[in-house]
């Protein structure tokens, strides 16, 4: 899979516990397979975005709900279209549109066991 | 010490569709149309009762109270069901096979909110019609001939 995300190692965790990082729990399979129901990911909200880069992003319609995805294309005028790995499972920007920039709040940078 | 991280406390971040995971089918909006039509029809063949009497009064209001609550509720579902469809399932690239699809969801919509104010026959039958629609657009995007019938017939 391209962009598979690493595990966490010492300095993410010790990032963590400075406060340089969130931790999220995936809930849902439209992320399979770099991410599955149940895993445990960690965020970094100060990180810039590219192509390809996991993020957590406030769901357009949704108060409250926060939703990882991937982040499929940056159009010219700073719009993110979010994608699942797993298309057939997965309502993202094919439905919801591409959200700016400001709705996305961070980057994934590992997974933790 | 770093190795454990306590999980408890992470907050949940959803990765998961919208609906039940790609389970779609426009019967669901169909069969709640076929009851808009079919209560619509009861509610004009429905016979006000001739004379004083009080009981038979006292019917007549209460069936016609009833199907006019259902078919409110009917057209509000078979609505809700539409727009699941328009909003989760299609796609961009069936908008680029399909170019009014847009239209005919939002017509589709509105005929929902029609039947569910109006007692009209012809507004349900357009109902009825543009689901039609929808079901044969809904199941060419999945290569599948599914036929169109209806439960009430």
């Amino acid at each position: 899979m391209e962009n598979e995300l690493p595990e966490a190692g010492w300095k993410e965790r010790i990032l963590f516990f400075l406060g340089k990082r969130t931790g999220v729990l995936v809930e849902g399979n439209s992320m399979l397979p770099t991410l599955k129901d149940g895993d445990a990911v960690l965020i970094n909200k100060k990180a810039g975005f590219e192509t390809g880069d996991v993020v957590l992003a406030n769901h357009p319609f949704k108060q409250s709900v926060k939703i990882l995805k991937r982040i499929g294309e940056i159009s010219a005028d700073n719009k993110f279209s979010l994608t699942g790995d797993n298309a057939d499972e997965s309502s993202d920007s094919r439905s919801f549109g591409a959200i700016p920039k400001s709705e996305i709040l961070g980057k994934v940078t590992c997974r933790l066991k | 010490m770093f190795d454990r991280l306590d999980k408890m406390n992470f907050e949940t971040a959803e990765a998961h569709c919208d609906g039940p995971c790609g389970v779609y089918d426009p019967a669901q909006a169909r069969i709640e149309a076929e009851s808009v039509f079919m209560l619509t029809k009861k509610i004009l063949d429905l016979k006000r009762p001739e004379g004083d009497d009080a009981k038979a009064h006292a019917a007549y209001q209460n069936t016609l109270t009833r199907f006019i609550a259902i078919k409110e509720e009917r057209a509000e579902l078979a609505k809700h069901h539409v727009l699941v469809l328009w909003t989760d399932y299609f796609k961009p690239e069936h908008l680029e096979k399909y170019p009014d699809l847009h239209t005919l969801f939002w017509k589709t919509a509105k005929l929902c909110s029609s039947c569910k104010q109006e007692v009209s026959r012809e507004h349900a039958q357009e109902l009825l019609d543009n689901i039609k629609k929808i079901h044969e657009m809904f199941w060419a995007t999945k290569n599948k001939d599914v036929e169109w019938y209806l439960a009430s017939q």
